[in-house]
């Protein structure tokens, strides 16, 4: 039976006439997501002092020789490939490893992993990397100081504040999807393939090398492009771990030109870095992109629940469960009981038995006295609500198009979702900044909301194609055959079905809006949009230590109970899988 | 009950434009068993979402009970959920969100004010009964077997007292033990109920054993309608003979036509064969001629008299416990037939096998 849209009444009672509402969903997905591109793309060639000066006559390639004639670009280059290279190996080393552990091992205590690994969605990347500054800075780092004191020496033993400092916790951070991403390839994987090598004559460690291992490389390659795609993306690690001592990548160098004191920012050269940013993201993108159609054709992952051989551990088995339970602890525990004891103690020190014992709440209470955390607390509020509700509902409209009707640009409107994937927050950031100073909406918290939302679009429209196509049509059918109109087969069948993923997606775009530091620190312009994120960044840039320790637990805390709501409803390893 | 007067489905695709139903007349008497049988493609399930108003055609005529639902010329087209009719998905389309009980009801729900509360309920345990999950009415849908998923989506189809049963390969998800139970079940429970009833197949064993009436379709059209006895007996054309029960085909020419009671003489290769031949044969055309195994004999066995004498070696035979299979080549076809599992055959061996003359049928070709 060939595969027909039409005839389904819930989008039929959406789409009445022709294909009005078809063209408006794509127009507005185009411009939406294309505006900001062209206003990136203007002004990189722009002269002007500002944007809002941009003008036709004032056009150069003059961002792009500077850009190109800077030592520092290609030093951005050196810097940047190690970060990434670095933090991808060391993520996809540990996660694989844990994969291994838990689907072709007998270690005991699986479930511990399994459970941990999606509560580190509730360790936002800036607090992570604060901490482990708190621990690991070559002055006033706990760990450090205890070293220095222990052996009685005034050098610090590991400087956190580079490149291979960065690459760490950027590759502790890629764990989680890098996980859930390779537990099925191993799982998914038909034991009878092996055995049919072993009975061809292949001995076992032959049988691993050309079988097992031939057969994930595709998987593999793809899920280490993905990893490479997030860690160059990512703005807050290298912003806390690098930027201080001017150790810059492709991210926060833009971010910097924008906020360079000494000078009026030259908007245009973060433009064209921005560009050059863009396009390597962009060809990571379409080599993952490649390498997933090809390793589809591997068809390794069948779906069917096949029962891999186990490994016997032996004595093993316990050092297995305790690598486990420290990546757990350096990734949620550690982080969080710094953000703790940072918030308790009058002031920053390290920990010792004489503190412990005057432990304060001042720093809550102080936060809570400001009038700036207030404001703050409910721009994030607004700011997080309004961004899942949007994501959620533009999601669900473009996937009912894409899944649904025969609309002649249906495919068009699927990759045109997807295009924001590719590109890293920054440079969305720079492009909306563009569009926003020119059609004069800088600096509202609604710019903030319309930038993640865009950028949201791509995993929501992924989540809800996979949810509208779970629903089979005939659902639907049934109801119409036992005399429900259109409008009742959608309350009735539709949105009961699809409700758990519209939960589920908004409660991950909240987690991921409410963390997010780099987009709205572009968009910031002071009290009227700071969001959370922003107030952490700025008062651990004025040496607040104390209250982002405080501001870090309430947010932490609220992040676990979000995380285990959205493990209560179900919501698809599917998704989070795509971030 | 339900009239379909010429009826076209056009419909495009991703892969191009398909003309799925192409012109199709039927009736459908009151209380009567409606079968349309057919491979895969044939049309059949869009001839049945048309009736159900969940395909627009694009020309013709459905009229239920007299009512028009769908009239090209007068431009009616009647949504399927204001057409007097039930249905059984092939998926069953069993509600997740809903347990037993809500699934059955939801058809009465949806009728408003209408149905009272303990109407409702009293109505819903009586469809359960029928079906035999009276005992389930709190289960969560998805925690049922394929057999209950099957009763309930039937249940559900025949709660409101539906005209017409709109059945779309019901049983094709049923392993085969149960569907064989389930084959005479369906059958006995739409006849107690007198429900007018049109069952899609592509099985021919369910066609034959459960219609008044079988269709059997192919490429969009009908091309055969009739009783399922005489429809075995009498297959107008090679597809329809090859499609329902097993026949062996054997190429012809028409040598002589005799008036009357419509036998014939078709020369073959291994000899001049008596057949029945089907209408509007004239000597010289070439023909096929169709005959059961079971009405292939050997000579041995037919006795003295028998008729439609052929020659052959036996090439295989298999045996299938209950009887044995043979094949016997016979110039460029095979015939297969049955004997008792105690007849000795052997592979080599020269036989002689009775076609029965008035069940063989010369088809044109």
């Amino acid at each position: 039976m060939a595969t027909r849209a039409i005839e389904i009444p819930a989008a039929r009672w959406v789409f009445t006439k022709g294909m009005f509402w078809q063209n408006l969903v794509l127009l507005v997905t185009a411009v939406f997501v294309l505006i900001p591109l062209v206003f990136l793309v203007l002004g990189s060639f722009s002269t002007a002092r500002l944007p809002t000066e941009f003008s036709l006559e004032k056009m150069g390639l003059e961002n792009y020789a500077a850009v190109w004639l800077d030592p520092g670009t290609y030093r951005l280059f050196y810097n940047t490939a190690v970060y990434v290279g670095g933090a991808t190996a060391i993520g996809i080393t540990t996660a694989a490893i844990l994969a291994w552990l838990v689907e072709r091992t007998n270690m005991p205590g699986k479930i511990w992993l399994y459970a941990g690994i999606p509560m580190t969605l509730a360790v936002p990347g800036l607090l992570q990397a604060m901490a482990w500054v708190l621990l690991l800075s070559p002055r006033a780092g706990f760990i450090n100081r205890w070293l220095m004191d222990l052996f009685d020496t005034t050098t610090p033993f590991i400087n956190i504040y580079t490149l291979g400092g960065m690459a760490a916790i950027e590759g502790l951070r890629l764990v989680p999807t890098a996980f859930l991403m390779l537990v099925p390839l191993l799982r998914s994987m038909d034991p009878s393939l092996e055995e049919a090598a072993a009975v061809s004559g292949a001995p076992p460690h032959s049988m691993l090398r050309k079988i097992t291992l031939g057969l994930m490389v595709p998987g593999i390659a793809a899920v280490t492009i993905y990893q490479a795609m997030t860690a160059l993306e990512v703005f807050e690690i290298p912003g806390v771990l690098g930027m201080p001592v001017g150790l810059h990548v492709f991210a926060t160098k833009i971010y910097a030109i924008l906020q360079s004191n000494e000078v009026l920012p030259v908007f245009g050269q973060a433009n064209a870095l921005g560009m050059l940013y863009l396009l390597i993201g962009l060809t990571a993108a379409g080599f993952y992109w490649y390498l997933i159609r090809r390793s589809e054709r591997y068809t390794v992952v069948t779906g069917k629940g096949y029962r891999p051989r186990v490994l016997d551990l032996g004595k093993w088995r316990w050092p297995a469960l305790g690598l486990v339970f420290l990546f757990l602890f350096l990734s949620i525990g550690l982080p969080f009981l710094v953000m703790l004891y940072t918030s308790l103690v009058p002031f920053l020190q390290p920990p010792s038995w004489a503190v412990l014992s005057k432990l304060t709440w001042e720093h809550y209470e102080l936060v809570f006295g400001y009038p700036k955390f207030e404001r703050t607390f409910w721009n994030t509020v607004i700011m997080v609500v309004a961004t899942a509700t949007a994501t959620c509902i533009a999601s669900f409209f473009i996937s009912l198009v894409i899944v649904r009707t025969k609309f002649w640009g249906r495919r068009t409107l699927d990759q045109i979702a997807f295009v924001p994937h590719a590109i890293p927050g920054i440079v969305a950031g720079i492009a909306f900044l563009w569009l926003f100073l020119n059609i004069d909406m800088f600096g509202t918290i609604t710019s903030i909301v319309i930038g993640f939302t865009v950028g949201f679009i791509a995993y929501g429209t992924r989540a809800m194609n996979a949810a509208i196509l779970q629903i089979h049509k005939d659902l639907e059918e049934a109801a119409g055959v036992s005399g429900a109109p259109p409008w009742r087969t959608m309350i009735r069948v539709f949105f009961p079905l699809m409700l758990p993923t519209f939960i589920g997606l908004w409660i991950w775009v909240v987690l991921l809006a409410v963390r997010i530091a780099g987009l709205p620190l572009v968009l910031y312009e002071g009290p009227k949009n700071q969001v959370l994120a922003v107030l952490i960044w700025n008062m651990w840039d004025e040496g607040d230590i104390e209250a982002v320790g405080a501001i870090g637990v309430l947010l932490m805390t609220s992040l676990f109970v979000l995380v285990l709501m959205l493990r209560f409803i179900g919501f698809g390893r599917g998704v989070v899988q795509s971030r | 009950m339900i009239t379909i007067k010429d009826l076209h489905v056009r419909y495009e695709t991703d892969e191009g434009a398909v003309h799925a139903v192409r012109g199709i007349s039927l009736e459908v008497k009151e209380g009567e068993f409606y079968t349309l049988l057919g491979p895969s493609g044939c049309g059949k399930t869009t001839t049945l979402r048309a009736l159900a108003g969940l395909e627009r055609p694009t020309s013709g005529e459905i009229a239920i009970d007299g009512e028009p639902v769908y009239s090209s010329s007068r431009g009616v087209h009647v949504p399927p959920y204001k057409r007097p009719i039930g249905m059984v998905f092939q998926s069953y389309a069993i509600w997740p969100h809903m347990n037993v009980f809500e699934n059955v009801a939801f058809p009465l729900r949806e009728m408003g004010r209408k149905v009272s509360r303990e109407d409702m309920r009293r109505r819903v345990r009586a469809a359960l009964d029928l079906v035999q999950l009276k005992d389930l009415e709190d289960r969560p849908a998805p925690f049922l077997s394929g057999g209950q998923q099957q009763r309930l989506a039937l249940a559900r189809a025949l709660v409101k007292e539906p005209k017409v049963l709109l059945l779309d390969e019901p049983l094709s998800n049923l392993d085969a033990k149960l569907r064989e139970d389930t084959r005479i079940e369906l059958r006995d429970l739409v006849k107690r109920l007198g429900i007018t009833t049109v069952y899609v197949t592509h099985d021919q064993l369910e066609a034959l054993t459960m219609a008044d009436k079988v269709a059997v379709m192919e490429l969009g059209t009908i091309i055969q309608e009739s009783s399922p006895l005489d429809i075995y007996q009498h297959p107008d054309n090679r597809f329809v003979a090859g499609f329902i029960g097993q026949s062996n085909f054997l190429d012809g020419k028409v040598a002589a036509t005799r008036a009357g009671n419509g036998m014939g003489v078709v020369e073959t290769a291994f000899g001049a064969l008596k057949c029945h031949l089907a209408n509007g044969l004239s000597p010289g055309d070439p023909v096929t001629i169709a005959v059961r195994p079971e009405d292939v004999l050997l000579s041995v066995e037919a006795g003295p008299g028998a008729d439609n004498l052929v020659e052959g070696e036996i090439a295989t035979v298999v045996f299938l416990g209950e009887s044995q299979e043979c094949m016997v080549r016979l110039g460029q076809n095979v015939v297969r037939f049955k004997v008792h599992p105690t007849t000795s055959v052997a592979r080599g061996q020269a036989v002689k096998l009775s076609l029965t003359p008035d069940k063989c049928r010369a088809l044109a070709r």
